[in-house]
């Protein structure tokens, strides 16, 4: 395609006063004939002008110095055939610098420099990116949307696919669907006035799930391997419990210090036919377009004993002691018949009235312990706010059975009913028979009549109390069913389950709060309890959620357009295979799994599975990868279009900033009149993850006095919409740093910074540190080389 | 552990402090805003709030006997700054109301004066009694000429009555309630650290009720308060009316039995025009009580129940049947001032004889629990 560039350069917003417009318009090289001011580009006659040039002078890169991209992209739209690029001069530029000397005429000379610099390095990223053209995958997508689960979030998951006017297909693995919920005595309010216990509405569920001619509903059968993409995937199914040729192989676990990368698993069969290849295809495989995990929990368990080490038995050295886990003895669980947790209780409660389990007489006194104790305020593991809840509930059972002196006793560290569960704490309260109280429960033990005594310390009565009760209930928690099993079992390069799993203690969320629903692999969308202990009520809230998103992920994948967090991008990673040196540094360090490879190592794309975050390309050595509207030659050109003054009081920095936080929040400082140093050239990028080594180096070498990366924040609360972008970022930074020193240059020319978007304010003081560093360093050596 | 408290909660007693206006009490979460807001709360171990969770465990022992659920004196403060809506004030009074009865002796007595179904009862025992005696003596008719009441209900006949009720009847049956009252506080203050002095010396108790009454005619507590000033002026016209009454009633004591001159006096006499005025507050006293109960929309003076309203128209009643006795002997309406006396008497027999029973009994269990507080060293004396 032959570039035709029309250069916009508007005057508004103040920029024809801080600027000298004239000068910069004639930094425009010759060759580009369509060049303009105007003295609002984005007023209507600007427009009409620039889609003018479109229609008349055949203009196809639009590149508008005005103001920054993230706003007004709307208004500069010309159609997917049109490339259009932004220099942030006012924002960038005039917003967030301020002269010398402010009462000078002319324009200051380091702003104008700015402006210039700017401007060259859009013309420069303009003459290098290219429409956009979809994806379309070879073979047909299918939008029916598979729904692993048929408890009560399933079954409203296919429910709600359904109402959207898509097909569903719900698998369970047991018997009868319904989960947990079907075993209920009662369920704690949802609707007005949020006080009393309500019938369980599961049963209802069922009815309509059954009913309902979208809905299709599969039992006693699993899950033994899922092959494919969004849009794509071929599901292999078990009856439960038994095994099929189709079980994912094992992983391969990686080993420590072997020299080679592992070996997917089966990479050695030599048919590509054979099943334990992961990149087998099973014939009988069903193709869906989207899966929807809603496999719940189970109930936590004990965990059991560990061995004690003997009497004089020293650790071994170097040995870490293992982080002490927390006792359970002093509760009595599994030893004590009358102790029991609240799934238990549950259970029984729904059969019929509640009695001590010991000699099955009525229990008249229960005490509900929501915390283990013992100096710790922690609940019990995978507890969370619905055990409080649940408590309140179940203390409501014992009132109901144990006549009207029956007393249950709530003993907590948190009690924890958000939203209008507090109305239900309330109405619990007001029961004279339901004594709460912060405590930490230090024992339970036998009364020798057939009771219990439980200790407390530490509580609201103010001293230590002892109180003597039936059965002892413990506010067990719900552990996901990912946590110990990878539930899924992807056919993928990176393994059958999610990753990182041990961030979350098990559950499979990518980001709890910015993405509920999302996972790491994209097209498969957790809903209930397996993200979350929850409600009934708050599973029925999450399968609605999660069905949009499944819906969503379909007809993204039906258009070839990513789904998220950049929905809508039709650019994919084109992989220019020829110069592939099967390193697997793509396939590995993809965040979504999007690559697998075959026997050799040569990644297998599978662009339905890309969130277009570039990380591949940052990862790439050989540089193959790259995005047509974004590429390593699109950002170093930008890199070497900046102009290196031989000057030592003139420095250059690059900046290359994240564009989902850091870059935005540059925008807010300059929104804020807040104000940097002018000798910095920010170049956004997509992710940290897509930084490539090459355009330090290219920087470098061009005699620019310092880097310095700003991504969002990594580490246990990271905040990357791409999970490991900026995490990848800092491990190759420490790489670099090897480089630098190899080339005589301080490790200090190159930084990287940790932001969130609401820390613009950090900004200024982040830079002004860094280009204190660089005086302290000097001018690169290689400046006018 | 050896340390620690069985506790026992008596779901019976949470739902009586209900029933007797604490219906509240459930609702409190323990935040202890109320223990923050009380202007009259000590620092060390301040009430209500640990109050509030005995009450919502049903924790009777850690209630009745408590000396700080008589150093309350129902600002509500609390309950107007109570996020929950619990009432602490209230709920303080419903406990009292049921110490009272707790106290009580004989015990079916402190039943029945507290129950709303018995007021017909309580009534009809000086009825029965007053017509009785009235009817063995010849008396059971309206006299002629000038007004007397003495000719009617003759003043020996009274005194036969009201003496051995002020001077037998109170003091050993309230004293049974007293005594066990007094043992309960001194030994709760002991074992919950209240009281920084452990024993129990007399002497060194009458100092400390010394120390008390200013402060009590004072109102110098209710002062204090800042959500139900209007109580503090009704309060103390109550209580001083009834302190000039007191002083007439012995007067015209003295003077009829030693000095020998026998009533009604000249509207003129000092001792006649204390009595007056004495009536004229107590009724300002007692309209004002009913007002203030009545125009409350918030939390300030608190709902009452049917043990607070009793004593406020008992008192209203005396005042009124009083004053219309008075005006109805003066007007020369024998019809009416007759019949009126006679109501009189079966009320002042009421106030008396039930004392023990009804929620004028704060007058010596509030009296003798702030003495304790300033025996104990919980509060300083003024």
């Amino acid at each position: 395609m032959e570039k035709k560039l029309g250069v916009y350069i508007c005057k508004g917003c103040g920029l024809g006063e801080a600027l000298d417009i004239e000068k910069l318009e004639k930094k425009v090289p010759p060759k580009i004939k369509i060049r303009k001011t105007h003295p609002i580009v984005c007023s209507p006659e600007g427009v009409e002008l620039i889609k003018q040039d479109i229609a008349e002078e055949g203009v196809n890169t639009v590149v508008i110095a005005a103001c920054s991209r993230r706003v007004l992209y709307d208004v500069f739209d010309f159609g997917p055939a049109i490339v259009v690029e932004r220099v942030n001069l006012r924002e960038g530029v005039i917003w967030s610098h301020k002269p010398q000397d402010p009462d000078a005429e002319e324009p200051d000379e380091f702003i104008q420099e700015m402006a210039e610099d700017y401007l060259r390095m859009g013309l420069a990223e303009g003459e290098r990116i290219l429409p956009a053209e979809p994806y379309q995958p070879e073979e047909p997508i299918d939008k029916r949307i598979m729904v692993l689960g048929g408890g009560v979030t399933g079954l409203s998951a296919a429910l709600e696919v359904a109402k959207a006017g898509y097909d569903a297909t719900v698998i369970e693995k047991q018997a009868q669907v319904g989960g947990f919920a079907a075993k209920m005595r009662k369920q704690t309010p949802w609707a007005y006035p949020y006080e009393d216990l309500q019938e369980p509405v599961i049963e209802q569920i069922i009815k309509e799930a059954q009913a309902h001619p979208k809905v299709e509903i599969r039992t006693g059968i699993e899950v033994a391997r899922i092959a494919g993409a969004p849009g794509l995937f071929d599901m292999t199914f078990k009856p439960t419990g038994t095994k099929s040729a189709w079980d994912i192989p094992e992983p391969v676990e990686e080993v420590e210090g072997a020299e080679a990368p592992p070996q997917p698993p089966g990479a050695d069969k030599a048919t590509p036919e054979d099943p334990a290849n992961i990149l087998a295809k099973d014939p009988e495989a069903e193709r869906f377009g989207a899966i929807i995990l809603a496999t719940g929990w189970k109930p936590w368990e004990l965990p059991k004993e560990t061995e004690a080490p003997k009497e004089g038995e020293e650790p071994k050295e170097g040995e870490e002691p293992e982080a002490k886990e927390p006792s359970y003895d002093h509760l009595g669980l599994g030893k004590l018949a009358n102790v029991v947790t609240n799934v238990a209780l549950e259970e029984m409660a729904a059969q019929g009235k509640i009695l001590r389990p010991s000699d099955g007489k009525p229990a008249t006194s229960v005490a509900f312990v929501q915390c283990p104790g013992q100096g710790s305020d922690e609940d019990f593991p995978y507890a969370a706010a619905i055990t409080s809840t649940v408590a309140l509930k179940q203390a409501k059972y014992v009132r109901d059975d144990g006549g009207p002196d029956a007393r249950a006793y709530i003993f907590y560290q948190h009690m924890r009913t958000l939203g209008q569960n507090e109305y239900f704490y309330k109405s619990a309260q007001q029961d004279e028979g339901i004594f709460l109280t912060k405590g930490d429960v230090v024992s339970v033990s036998e009364n020798g009549d057939g009771t219990l005594v439980l200790e407390a310390n530490d509580t609201l009565l103010g001293e230590n109390i002892k109180v003597s009760v039936d059965m002892v209930v413990l506010g067990t928690g719900m552990v996901p069913t990912t946590k110990d099993d990878p539930v899924l079992n992807l056919a993928y390069r990176q393994g059958p389950g999610f990753l990182d799993l041990d961030l979350f203690d098990g559950y499979p969320d990518s980001n709890f709060i910015c993405f509920p629903y999302e996972t790491r692999r994209t097209g498969i969308y957790v809903a209930g309890c397996v993200r979350r202990a929850m409600s009934i009520q708050e599973c029925r809230e999450d399968a609605a959620g999660t069905a949009l998103k499944a819906i969503q992920c379909i007809e993204s994948a039906n258009r070839g357009v990513s789904v998220h967090p950049r929905s809508g991008d039709m650019t994919f990673p084109d992989f220019f295979f020829q110069r592939c040196t099967q390193c697997k540094r793509c396939t590995e360090e993809c965040p979504f799994g999007a690559l697998d490879d075959d026997e050799k190592g040569t990644p297998l794309p599978n662009p339905t599975r890309c969130r277009r975050c570039g990380t591949c390309m940052g990862a790439c050595p050989e540089r193959i990868v790259n995005f047509a509207d974004y590429s390593i030659d699109s950002i170093g050109s930008m890199v070497k279009a900046m102009d290196v003054p031989e000057e030592e009081e003139k420095p250059r920095v690059l900046i290359l900033a994240c564009e989902n936080d850091a870059y935005p929040a540059l925008d807010l400082v300059g929104l804020h009149r807040l104000s940097y140093s002018p000798f910095v050239r920010i170049i956004p990028v997509r992710c940290l993850g897509s930084m490539n080594v090459v355009w330090i180096k290219d920087a470098l070498s061009k005699g620019i006095d310092g880097i310095l990366m700003i991504g969002c924040k990594f580490g246990d609360d990271y905040q990357c919409h791409f999970i490991k972008g900026s995490e990848l970022a800092s491990i190759r930074m420490d790489k670099i740093g090897e480089a630098l020193l190899s080339l005589a240059l301080e490790k200090e020319r190159v930084q990287q910074v940790e932001i969130a978007i609401d820390e613009y304010d950090k900004l200024p003081g982040i830079i002004k540190e860094f280009m204190d560093t660089i005086e302290e360093v000097g001018p690169n050596p290689f400046k006018g080389f | 552990m050896a340390n620690s408290y069985w506790v026992e909660p008596d779901v019976r007693f949470v739902k009586q402090l209900k029933r007797l206006g604490g219906d509240t009490l459930k609702k409190c979460y323990q935040c202890a805003t109320c223990s923050v807001v009380c202007p009259i709360s000590p620092e060390e171990r301040p009430f209500p709030r640990k109050e509030m969770i005995a009450a919502q465990w049903g924790l009777k022992d850690k209630l009745v006997g408590n000396m700080d659920v008589w150093l309350c004196h129902q600002c509500n403060d609390c309950s107007t700054y109570c996020p929950r809506g619990a009432r602490p004030g209230d709920v303080l009074n419903a406990v009292r109301a049921y110490s009272i009865q707790e106290y009580a002796w004989p015990k079916w007595l402190g039943k029945i004066v507290p129950d709303g179904r018995f007021w017909w009862l309580l009534l009809a025992i000086p009825v029965a009694i007053f017509l009785f005696l009235l009817g063995v003596t010849g008396h059971l008719h309206i006299p002629e000429g000038e007004i007397e009441f003495a000719k009617f209900f003759p003043t020996l006949l009274v005194d036969i009555i009201f003496v051995p009720l002020a001077t037998f009847w109170i003091p050993v049956v309230f004293g049974i309630g007293i005594y066990r009252f007094m043992s309960d506080i001194h030994k709760n203050a002991v074992a919950e650290g209240k009281a920084k002095r452990k024993d129990l010396n007399i002497p060194d108790f009458l100092k400390s009720i010394a120390c008390t009454i200013p402060t009590i005619l004072s109102h110098s507590k209710f002062s204090q308060c800042t959500e139900n000033k209007g109580r503090y002026l009704a309060h103390i016209l109550v209580l001083f009316s009834f302190v000039g009454l007191f002083v007439v009633t012995n007067i015209f004591f003295v003077a009829l039995y030693i000095l020998q001159i026998p009533g009604p006096y000249a509207q003129a006499n000092p001792v006649k025009i204390l009595a007056n005025i004495s009536a004229i507050a107590l009724l300002v006293g007692v309209i004002l009580m009913i007002s203030n109960r009545l125009k409350d929309t918030g939390a300030n003076v608190g709902k009452g129940s049917y043990f607070d309203w009793s004593l406020i128209i008992l008192v209203l009643g005396l005042v009124v049947t009083g004053g219309l006795s008075q005006l109805t002997r003066l007007a020369h309406l024998p019809s009416i001032a007759y019949p009126m006396y006679f109501a009189h008497l079966v009320l002042v027999f009421c106030l008396f004889a039930y004392l023990p029973f009804s929620k004028l009994a704060h007058l010596v269990y509030r009296t003798l629990a702030m003495a304790y507080s300033r025996y104990s060293e919980r509060e300083p004396c003024d």
